[in-house]
């Protein structure tokens, strides 16, 4: 009997574990897939290690479905309530919406702090260099290394790269 | 016995080593900073008769004083600065005192040293031409010449000081039949002016500047030779080679070469007899002289002369006794250390002589330093050791030089750099010879000692760098020497006459193209300053850097500029000039340009006082180089700071994005559970 390699095991339980689940609660299952349709394309594109960017859709996403499944519980959890909630334009384009705004969070978070970071790096320095100079004028000091950039920004400061 | 060689030793300072206060211009009315302010020197023509120096006539500024002769003083021979100082205000009739000894500016405005004394009073017995003149009465001697010289040496020997200058052109007639005077004898080393003949052989074996101050009895010789000279009417063992003078003497005696079988007055030729005796303890003392039929009487024993059969041969010279055995030994260095080593001396002069006891000297002498022969200076200590017990009287002799100690000084003076005989002194001194010398001669009257003795010399010597050698030592022995250094153009012979020498040395149309400091200024300024001289002079040698070598000079030339002296901006730029090449060693921008600033200010202002704090700021300098480490570390620090935020390796740039991702995961799943709670919350 052919043994499956352990990496893979966690993808087959998960998907056996989904399976149970749609088979068991249909309408959440068929509920939440269409309104985490994008989180789960996401997942499956998603190369990183931890997939944060799906993680932060779904998260969003789920929020958003939280009123829907809690619309659906609270109607005896039946199909056509699905239907009903999935033909409801609004309620599937909020919680896309909500997914879209996880991408956006997951995605310009970094690039924000990497800004800031950058900015308080040319601050410091343009400190360093204006001190370093007084002391050359005031002491002779020879310049530092030419192969120390001081009248460039510090090249690791740069936007960073996804 | 007073009148010998021993005199001038027998009491302490004066005679030998000048008082500080001689030295002093305002501790002594004998040395002057300039002799303007004491007479005007009328330097037109030099005086034709003036005893065997340069002299010009002079003029004093104070009314009731007669008139004055200025003696020049010669570069390589300097004055008698002891007998000077002993002589200063001494108003013996009988002699041209010294006056006062100083500078003046000369006939081509040069500043030159000379030494006053009263003008001579009339003409001298003997011109300087050497022709004789008419023979004098035995009377005439004694009323004229003796007894006024003789009172003459009692207050010079009364001061513990020796003339040495006693020859016929040198006495003067104070009147048309009066009584001679003796003329100056310190403006030149004593009997350096002196003819062979009117000096005991011990003396005239020596180099004319080595010759000591010697003892009052070389006085009564001298007096005694010019009074057989006066009375022949012609110099005694005249036209003969100053070699064949001594020589004669030393083989039958003084008195018997110089009158040469000449019938004398019986009172004459028994004082003759006396005064010329070569042993200078028999020589009667000038007091003694004064009564000349007292002297007449003083009879001493003499010791026979004792006279081989057979002569021996020391290269090209018969010798017929011991002491032209030591004089041939000590002409001829390699010929007697021959004799000494073959044995063949000692041989002579047990077999010759008969004299088992000399001779076994002598052989204790050759073996004595057989063991270290082979180095020369064991072999020199050998000979020197032997001449000195062959002849006792004689002077120390080593490797062909003849000097007695203290006119080693003098001697330093008068050889050039480049003499031959200069590297012998210097292992004469090395090897202390003067004290193994007088070691070999018990029984003798110990020489006059020199300004240093013999250990101190070998110090002085031995030392070194700028402060040692031969030159500090020839200007520790030489108290009134000029220096020699072509920075002050030999215009300085005390220390306070530095600075305005070389004030004239920088201020020269040329300007001053050399360091400010030289050896030979550096060992007479470590000569001139009382007691050991700084370790700022010590420190100087050739690789002495120009800032540090004119900043040491500048430590010392500044208080020796007195508040009252002309300002010195010529040299004080010079010294700043050079000093400045240091200026590197101030770190701070800002202190270095405020300090050349006070260097300029301070030089134009010429006192070398005000320039010294500004280059000699310890403390200032130990600050500003604390300071420059400090900074030095803070730019270090600030250099790693820039490197660490540029260094691509330590930017936080993928913890950043995770981070960032982790923060927005955080936001999601708190929306989640607030959405979650308001959703169950209905």
């Amino acid at each position: 009997m052919p043994r499956t390699a352990p990496g893979r095991a966690l993808p087959v339980v998960q998907g056996l574990l989904c399976g149970i689940f749609a088979a068991a609660a249909t309408p959440t299952a068929l509920l939440a897939a269409a309104l985490l349709t994008p989180s789960i394309g996401i997942w499956l594109l998603e190369r990183e290690p931890g997939r944060p960017v799906a993680r932060c859709m779904a998260l969003c996403g789920m929020a958003a479905a939280a009123f829907p499944l809690a619309t659906l519980w609270g109607t005896g959890h039946r199909l056509e309530t699905t239907l009903a909630l999935l033909a409801d334009p609004a309620t599937v384009a909020l919680a896309w919406a909500a997914q879209g705004g996880g991408w956006l969070l997951a995605e310009m978070l970094p690039l924000l702090l990497s800004a800031v970071s950058t900015l308080q790096a040319a601050a410091r320095v343009r400190a360093l260099q204006a001190a370093r100079a007084r002391l050359e004028e005031e002491w002779g000091i020879p310049p530092a290394n030419p192969e120390t950039p001081t009248g460039a920004m510090p090249s690791g400061t740069a936007p960073v790269q996804t | 016995m007073a009148a010998n060689r021993t005199m001038p030793q027998s009491t302490s300072a004066p005679a030998t080593a000048p008082s500080l206060g001689f030295l002093n211009p305002s501790g002594s009315p004998a040395l002057l900073e300039s002799l303007d302010a004491f007479c005007s020197i009328d330097f037109t023509a030099p005086q034709a008769e003036s005893g065997g120096g340069i002299a010009y006539a002079a003029r004093p500024h104070r009314a009731g004083q007669g008139g004055l002769q200025a003696i020049c003083i010669q570069p390589e021979a300097p004055p008698r600065a002891a007998a000077m100082a002993a002589l200063a205000g001494l108003a013996e009739p009988g002699l041209l005192a010294p006056l006062a000894c100083g500078p003046a500016a000369g006939p081509n405005g040069a500043v030159g040293w000379y030494v006053i004394c009263p003008a001579p009073p009339g003409p001298p017995l003997w011109d300087g031409s050497g022709v004789p003149g008419q023979p004098w009465s035995e009377a005439d001697l004694i009323t004229r010449v003796l007894r006024p010289a003789a009172a003459a040496l009692v207050a010079l020997e009364r001061r513990r000081v020796t003339h040495r200058a006693i020859r016929p052109n040198n006495l003067f007639l104070s009147a048309p039949m009066g009584p001679v005077v003796l003329g100056e004898a310190w403006s030149a080393p004593p009997a350096s002016r002196q003819p062979a003949v009117l000096e005991p052989p011990y003396v005239s074996m020596c180099p004319p500047s080595a010759r000591g101050e010697g003892g009052i009895a070389d006085d009564v010789y001298a007096l005694g030779a010019v009074l057989l000279a006066l009375f022949l009417g012609r110099m005694p063992m005249a036209g003969l080679p100053g070699t064949q003078v001594i020589l004669r003497k030393l083989d039958s005696g003084c008195f018997q070469a110089m009158t040469d079988g000449v019938r004398l007055p019986p009172l004459l030729g028994d004082l003759l007899a006396a005064m010329l005796a070569d042993d200078p303890q028999r020589r009667p003392p000038p007091a003694l002289l004064a009564d000349p039929a007292a002297a007449r009487a003083r009879r001493v024993a003499k010791r026979p002369q004792r006279r081989a059969s057979q002569p021996l041969l020391v290269g090209e010279t018969p010798v017929w006794n011991d002491r032209m055995l030591a004089y041939a030994m000590a002409r001829a260095p390699q010929d007697g250390m021959r004799l000494l080593r073959l044995g063949v001396a000692d041989h002579w002069v047990r077999r010759a002589l008969g004299d088992a006891t000399l001779a076994a000297r002598l052989e204790d002498a050759a073996r004595h330093h057989a063991a270290d022969a082979a180095s020369g200076e064991g072999a020199q200590l050998a000979l020197c050791g032997a001449i000195a017990h062959l002849d006792p009287l004689a002077p120390l002799c080593w490797d062909g030089l003849a000097l007695w100690p203290d006119g080693l000084g003098p001697l330093l003076a008068g050889l050039d750099p480049q003499d031959p005989a200069l590297p012998r002194v210097a292992a004469m001194v090395a090897a202390e010879a003067s004290t193994a010398w007088a070691a070999c001669r018990p029984g003798q009257p110990a020489p006059p000692p020199p300004r240093l003795d013999a250990r101190a010399q070998r110090t002085l010597l031995q030392d070194r760098g700028w402060t040692g050698g031969l030159p500090r030592l020839r200007y520790a022995l030489n108290p009134l020497l000029a220096c020699r250094s072509k920075l002050v153009q030999g215009m300085a012979v005390r220390l306070v006459d530095v600075v305005l020498a070389m004030e004239a040395t920088a201020g020269a149309a040329s300007g001053p193209t050399a360091l400010p400091a030289d050896p030979e200024l550096v060992a007479f300024l470590a000569a001139r300053q009382h007691g050991r001289p700084g370790p700022g002079l010590a420190a100087l040698g050739p690789g002495t850097p120009p800032e540090e070598l004119a900043l040491t000079l500048l430590r010392v030339l500044a208080p020796l500029q007195g508040a009252g002296a002309p300002p010195a901006p010529h040299l004080a730029a010079w010294l700043a000039r050079t000093a400045g090449g240091g200026w590197d060693a101030w770190h701070n921008r800002a202190l270095r340009a405020l300090k050349q600033q006070q260097a300029s200010a301070a030089a134009a202002s010429g006192r070398l006082a005000a320039l010294l704090p500004v280059f000699d700021d310890t403390a200032g300098r130990r600050a500003d180089e604390a300071a420059y480490q400090a900074a030095l570390a803070e730019a270090a620090r600030i250099d790693a700071a820039l490197r660490a935020l540029t260094d691509p390796v330590s930017l936080p740039g993928s913890g950043m994005r995770t981070l960032a991702r982790d923060v927005a995961g955080a936001v999601a799943l708190a929306l989640l559970a607030v959405c979650a709670v308001a959703a169950a919350a209905g």
